[in-house]
């Protein structure tokens, strides 16, 4: 009788959490997938049932597969360079080397400064003839490139943009999950007489797993959602070369005032990061190791 | 009892000091800056100097961004139901507004300052693009301009020689798509794999607008005036494109779609000799060249011929009728011979009241700066800008495909089917 209580009472302190979850999360998102079937949008100022008219729009439109193509090869390119590198420098600070400090502060504050302001200075960094980027390759000999303004950097500009923004972040928490790593099997490794890569390959890799989960999840999430950068330094352009899904949604519901296609947009980012987070945390989640034994 | 009165007297305050302080109409007012240059400082100026004239007034003005984003502005805001009161959005997003049913037409205000005689003061030019399909006017001419051809006389001079022997003059600027091609050709210095300077900058970002200005210079344009017949895909818009992408990706004297913003810093930094810009981006080049520098008409294909640009001020409605008011009050004082001449010096845009150029200050300026006049000479060859519903969907599929042809992934005459198909689907709704 009174475990019951127990759970009753639990439900009952969960229930301001879960109101607003449900007003601010759930309710939007059945809102939007039922706006996704309707015609809506400036020329039709009262959302209309249309059945799958926008998708079928999306699925014959050039613009939306050069979207997703843009999306999926963001999101690839910038997070596995991210995670590694976040991790080796996270071991290399935890190594104890000398100025700890000051390489923490170089590699995080990048993530204290607003997108909004790292945006424009990158912009500067990028400008054709003034940019320090392509003064620099002018001094090594190479031609100057277009970066923001050709179709063939612009996406690899924001991708090196973000990485530089996101790197210190991951890094941070690597650097949390490794102090969870039992310093005496580093030792017993080292008695036994294993090099430093095989020490961490072996060690530290596998035991920084649920981080890794953690940090793997986090960035198919964020990269998926870049927004801020794109807005500010290319509005995904030149030629739609540098629009990616959730700026895409903004152009068609906030420049295009067509609130169906953008909500059947968001339908379809809801169902691929659903479905990427399942497909993560079914295969790698039974299979990490917490701990050493 | 007491204790009531503890209550009550500061409450009799309160409404005292209400009702005896005048009522300030607060109006919220939207701009956008869409060119180079602190011209947002310009008009917090220009609003402090209204305020001190009409204390009644309140004018909270937001600079919401370029001209993209203070139209997203503008249109979030009215479909919230909050719209502002007053603000100045891009002359071709009238329709778009329109169909939103967001504005009011200004006509009343116009015949209470006298009708047709008191809008004779601004130029016949300018106000092509302020009325609806209804025949009101919708929309009163504020941050107006055309595009216009910049050039650096100095690097004409450097090139005299060259010049000189291709049968060119080095004292002049082109006069024609011919001339602009050879001119182009000698002021382009390379060097190595590095192009040391550029003949001329055809920029991005609104090159849709400078192409409409080719399409009319070769006798055509790119949609009706009805916002519904689109003219994209003809034979001289083509000629036009393949002059684009000549001069981009063949010759080489241009590069390929710099960015609006920074192309009036291309032309002070000794980047580019010649560029196509908006007047309204003059007073930084007035400012910070360090060069003599000249301002010429586009030059001509068949003939001479631009649309105008900028923005307008534009009243919305569902305010109460004091801001109305006070807005009109407002974008007619911005307007006055006065301040549109004070607007022209600090930003290089074409004053819209034809008496600014009476004034004395005025008339001192232009003698010292001849090249303020150009864009507003440049006027008589001067058509309304295209206009239609949807019309920033139809902007990207101009830009899209003028993009695409420019870094030579589409042929010109792919760029110009699509975009043709583009824009008749935006116009209905598909």
């Amino acid at each position: 009788m009174r475990e019951k209580l127990e759970q009753y009472r639990a439900y009952l302190f969960l229930i301001p959490g879960l109101f607003f979850l449900l007003l601010f999360t759930y309710l939007p998102i059945l809102w939007s997938t039922w706006l996704s079937f309707n015609r809506w949008n400036l020329l039709s100022p009262k959302p209309k049932f249309a059945g799958w008219e926008n998708f079928i729009k999306l699925w014959h439109h050039d613009v939306f597969w050069l979207v997703m193509k843009n999306t999926f090869f963001f999101v690839t390119i910038s997070i596995f360079p991210t995670m590694f590198l976040a991790l080796v420098f996270a071991i290399l600070i935890d190594e104890r080397m000398k100025g700890r400090v000051y390489y923490i502060y170089s590699l995080f504050y990048p993530t204290l400064i607003p997108m909004a302001a790292a945006a424009m200075l990158w912009v500067y960094i990028y400008s054709p003839n003034l940019g320090i980027l392509n003064l620099l390759l002018a001094k090594l000999g190479f031609p100057k490139l277009g970066w923001l303004g050709s179709s063939a950097t612009s996406l690899w500009a924001l991708i090196l943009m973000t990485f530089w923004k996101n790197l210190g972040f991951f890094m941070l928490i690597y650097l949390a999950g490794l102090q969870n790593v039992d310093r005496e099997l580093y030792e017993a490794a080292y008695i036994d007489g294993a090099g430093w890569w095989r020490r961490h390959i072996q060690i530290t890799f596998p035991l920084v797993g649920p981080t890794s989960l953690f940090v793997l999840v986090t960035a198919i999430i964020l990269t998926f959602r870049v927004f801020d950068q794109i807005h500010l330094m290319t509005e995904g352009g030149p030629g739609n070369s540098s629009n990616v899904i959730v700026y895409y949604i903004y152009e068609n519901g906030f420049k295009f005032f067509d609130w169906g296609q953008a909500t059947s947009l968001t339908t379809i980012l809801v169902c691929i990061l659903l479905t990427l987070t399942l497909i993560i945390f079914g295969i790698f989640g039974k299979r990490i190791t917490y701990t050493a034994d | 009892m007491r204790r009531k009165a503890i209550f009550i007297i500061p409450l009799v305050f309160i409404f005292a000091f209400a009702t005896a302080a005048p009522a300030k109409t607060k109006l919220k007012f939207f701009y956008p800056v869409g060119v180079a240059g602190p011209l947002v400082k310009v008009i917090n100026g220009m609003v402090e100097k209204f305020e001190k004239e009409n204390p009644d007034i309140d004018i909270e003005p937001v600079y919401a961004g370029n001209y993209n984003q203070t139209m997203q502005k503008v249109q979030t805001a009215v479909l919230g139901g909050n719209p502002p009161d007053i603000a100045v959005v891009e002359i071709s997003e009238l329709f778009s507004l329109l169909q939103m049913d967001s504005l009011i037409p200004l006509d009343e205000y116009i015949q209470q300052e006298g009708g047709q005689t008191f809008l004779d003061d601004y130029y016949k030019g300018f106000l092509g693009n302020a009325y609806g399909r209804d025949g009101k006017i919708y929309g009163f001419p504020f941050q107006r301009s055309t595009p216009i051809l910049y050039w650096n006389k100095d690097m004409f001079q450097a090139a005299g020689d060259k010049l000189k022997a291709a049968g060119l003059d080095p004292d002049r600027p082109p006069k024609n798509w011919n001339e602009l091609e050879e001119y182009a050709k000698i002021l382009t210095i390379q060097e190595g794999n590095q192009t040391k300077q550029y003949g001329l900058i055809i920029p991005g970002g609104w090159n849709d607008w400078i192409f409409e200005a080719f399409s009319r210079q070769n006798g055509s344009q790119l949609l009706k005036e009805d916002g519904l017949t689109v003219t994209f895909d003809t034979p001289e818009n083509l000629q036009a494109l393949q002059l684009w992408v000549k001069l981009m990706q063949d010759l080489k004297v241009c590069p390929v779609l710099r960015p609006w913003n920074i192309t009036p810093d291309d032309f002070i930094g000794g980047v580019t000799a010649m560029m196509y810009y908006s007047t309204g981006g003059m007073a930084k080049i007035r400012k910070t060249a360090k060069f003599n520098w000249g301002a010429a008409f586009q030059p001509a294909g068949k003939q001479y011929g631009t649309p105008v640009g900028g923005g307008d001020f534009h009243i919305f409605k569902g305010i109460p009728k004091e801001n109305q008011d006070a807005a009109w009050k407002f974008a007619k004082f911005m307007t006055t011979p006065e301040m549109a001449a004070h607007w022209s010096i600090e930003s290089g845009y074409v004053a819209v009241n034809k008496k600014s150029y009476d004034l004395q200050n005025m008339k001192e300026f232009l003698q010292q700066f001849p090249q303020m006049t150009v864009a507003r000479n440049q006027l008589e060859y001067a058509y309304p800008k295209m206009m239609a519903v949807n019309y920033q969907l139809i902007r990207n599929a101009m830009t899209t495909n003028l993009d695409g042809a420019l870094e030579g992934k589409k042929s010109p005459e792919q760029a110009l089917a699509d975009a043709q198909k583009l824009m008749e689907q935006a116009i209905k709704g598909q």
